[in-house]
């Protein structure tokens, strides 16, 4: 064997036959073949059979066990005369952050192997390896259900309904969510429901008197703000934003920077010819989870399809607006949560969303580094009434933002 | 640890309130997390029963197996603690390794860590006697800190709940050999740690049962 350094990289030449490394050595190099042919012998630990490989070309091999600094898995054999690179794991790092695409192919190899491994894993312990992704996500909801973890129970159920919008179980996903909404403490007596779980296994047999085990269904749709348009506690002075105010906001939307594009992280769910009502029902599911790109999808669904002249629809045009506007803000979209908020205050400023736009807007100034303008927005909504968390949370804005002055 | 530039915690980051699931097991998943402050417990839930099956640091990685299979996710993610992560969607995977070689080199290390891991757990399992899979729990957790003088005693941090979990037994299973081991003065038993005094004894054993597995 012959040895000779290229700028820290070391190239070896071995004769045919040789040995490059052997199954169970320990060693941080990583190799390239150059020329010549390689092979790799492996033993599958489940059935001691012996699998060979040959490494082509311009490959690597024994990058696994380098980087994993673990035992070599195989052993590296030569045919001919064989030249290959022999590179420390600094040496294969440079070379490798100058060659993104070779770590991507990289990964995907070994992302297989441990997806094969991972099953291999299972199979022993007895998993089983033929599962319906949507039937086991409703049962974990229903684990952590019936032992009382709501938390979990409810984002498992709600994650259910998302993706899974048009089953039956999405409907009792539903229900067990507004019965723990609607019970708090409810679960500790509430039936568990496992003698329905041989009927969990056949979506088709599926009823809902199944799940009927001595707690009712609320059957009335979950409106969110089912109060219709109550101006009774905003005093005259609240009625809308003064014109100072909108020349800000105008200022605002104007204002070319464009750097904070908004940036979703969350597929889309595609609502599929539901009720309106229950579109909405998703997106307020999604936005709770924080869900923001896909609520941000589906309120927008909503206001495309809501008319605000149709009395019915007006709340819940009203009420996507808002969301979408809180979408966009945590999306760090300002303008785009502006544009929201700024329709609701110029157009709906005698509905209970004007306090929270007011508030809002306050938060996307202090966001964009304009403090005093959040200030002015902020004693507005503090000085609102009736008092309620949104009075406190401008307050605790204010404190904040004279405590960094 | 990486270092990352900041915007990316402004684009990325996301926080998490203790007991709060980050993703459930089951759903389909797209995101890979990067945890930046707190820890997260990795969990299944088997016959009925969550376990956890690893519990994840500031530094680490996990749902990376989102980043080039679309598959459910195979356990679920809790936060312990208030936990502060950046959170990355595979549409951006390309865009990320570009920008940031350093952190393609950091998943090749954690796929090389966690295909080993996988294999050796495989190794434990295969082993027919819970005795030997249970010294072969022991030798693994020993493997894993290059610190340790194997011609020594060796304390490992661990119970029996875990040593079950690894060997694929019930706890009661494994608590009978581990009680067995102690008795004959093999081990030192604790509430949570257990004492080898002969790694080297145990890997022989183990090495010599293993070669003859297939013959």
């Amino acid at each position: 064997m012959g040895g000779s350094l290229q700028g820290g990289i070391i190239t070896r030449t071995y004769k045919p036959g040789s040995i490059i490394y052997f199954e169970n050595d320990k060693s941080e190099y990583i190799y390239i073949l150059k020329s010549g042919r390689i092979i790799l012998t492996y033993t599958k630990i489940d059935t001691g059979e012996e699998l060979k490989e040959e490494v082509r070309p311009g490959e690597f091999f024994g990058v696994k066990s380098a980087l994993g600094k673990y035992p070599r898995e195989e052993t590296a054999q030569t045919i001919g005369d064989t030249v290959v690179l022999a590179l420390s794991l600094s040496d294969f790092e440079k070379l490798i952050l100058k060659n993104v695409n070779v770590v991507r192919k990289m990964l995907r190899v070994f992302s297989n192997q441990l997806r094969r491994l991972n099953r291999t894993v299972r199979t022993v312990l007895g998993d089983s390896d033929t599962v319906n992704p949507q039937l086991e996500l409703f049962r974990i909801g229903e684990h952590y259900f019936k032992i009382g973890d709501f938390t979990k129970a409810i984002y498992a159920f709600k994650k259910y309904m998302e993706y899974y919008p048009d089953t039956d179980y999405a409907k009792v996903a539903m229900d067990r969510i507004r019965a723990i909404n609607s019970g708090g403490t409810v679960a500790d007596s509430m039936p568990v429901p496992g003698q329905k779980k041989s009927s969990l296994d056949s979506f088709d047999s599926f009823s809902m008197d199944d799940s009927d085990g001595g707690f009712t269904f609320d059957d009335s749709p979950p409106l969110s703000g089912q109060n219709g348009s109550s101006l009774s506690g905003f005093s005259a002075d609240d009625t809308g934003p003064s014109s100072e105010f909108s020349s800000e906001i105008d200022d605002f939307l104007s204002d070319s920077d464009d750097d904070l594009a908004d940036f979703s992280f969350d597929e889309p769910v595609k609502p599929k010819g539901d009720s309106l009502q229950d579109v909405y029902n998703r997106g307020e599911a999604s936005l709770e989870m924080n869900n923001y790109g896909a609520a941000l999808e589906i309120f927008r669904d909503v206001i495309d399809r809501a008319s605000p002249s149709n009395p019915n629809e007006k709340r819940l045009f009203i009420d996507s607006y808002y969301n979408a506007g809180i979408c966009s803000f945590e999306l760090k979209d300002l303008k785009g949560a502006m544009n929201y908020f700024a329709e609701i205050t110029r157009s709906y400023s005698d509905t209970d969303k004007f306090k929270g736009a007011m508030f809002y807007i306050g938060r996307i100034f202090e966001m964009a580094g304009q403090g005093e303008k959040a200030l002015s927005y902020y004693n507005r909504v503090m000085n609102m009434k009736p008092k309620d968390s949104m009075n406190s949370r401008a307050m605790d804005r204010i404190q904040a933002l004279q405590k960094n002055r | 640890m990486l270092e990352l530039d900041e915007k990316f915690f402004e684009k990325f980051g996301a926080e998490y309130s203790p007991n709060e699931i980050i993703f459930c097991e089951y759903e389909p998943g797209y995101e890979f997390y990067f945890i930046q402050k707190g820890r997260v417990r990795i969990a299944r839930i088997i016959s009925d029963r969550e376990k956890t099956i690893d519990v994840l640091m500031p530094g680490d990685v996990f749902g990376e197996m989102a980043i080039l299979e679309e598959q459910p996710r195979s356990a679920t993610a809790i936060a312990m603690e208030h936990v502060r992560v950046l959170k990355f969607h595979r549409d951006n995977f390309d865009a990320l390794l570009q920008g940031n070689p350093q952190l393609a080199y950091k998943l090749l290390l954690i796929f090389s860590k966690r295909i080993y891991d996988a294999k050796r757990r495989l190794m434990i399992l295969l082993l027919e006697e819970p005795s030997l899979k249970v010294m072969d729990v022991l030798i693994m957790l020993a493997e894993q800190n290059p610190q340790y003088d194997f011609e020594g005693e060796i304390s490992l941090n661990t119970n029996s709940q875990q040593i079950a979990s690894w060997a694929g037994m019930a706890e009661a299973d494994a608590q009978k050999e581990l009680t067995h081991l102690t008795r004959v003065g093999k081990i030192d038993l604790y509430e949570d740690k257990v004492v080898v005094k002969n790694i080297r004894d145990f890997q022989r054993v183990v090495a010599s049962k293993r070669k003859h597995m297939f013959s």
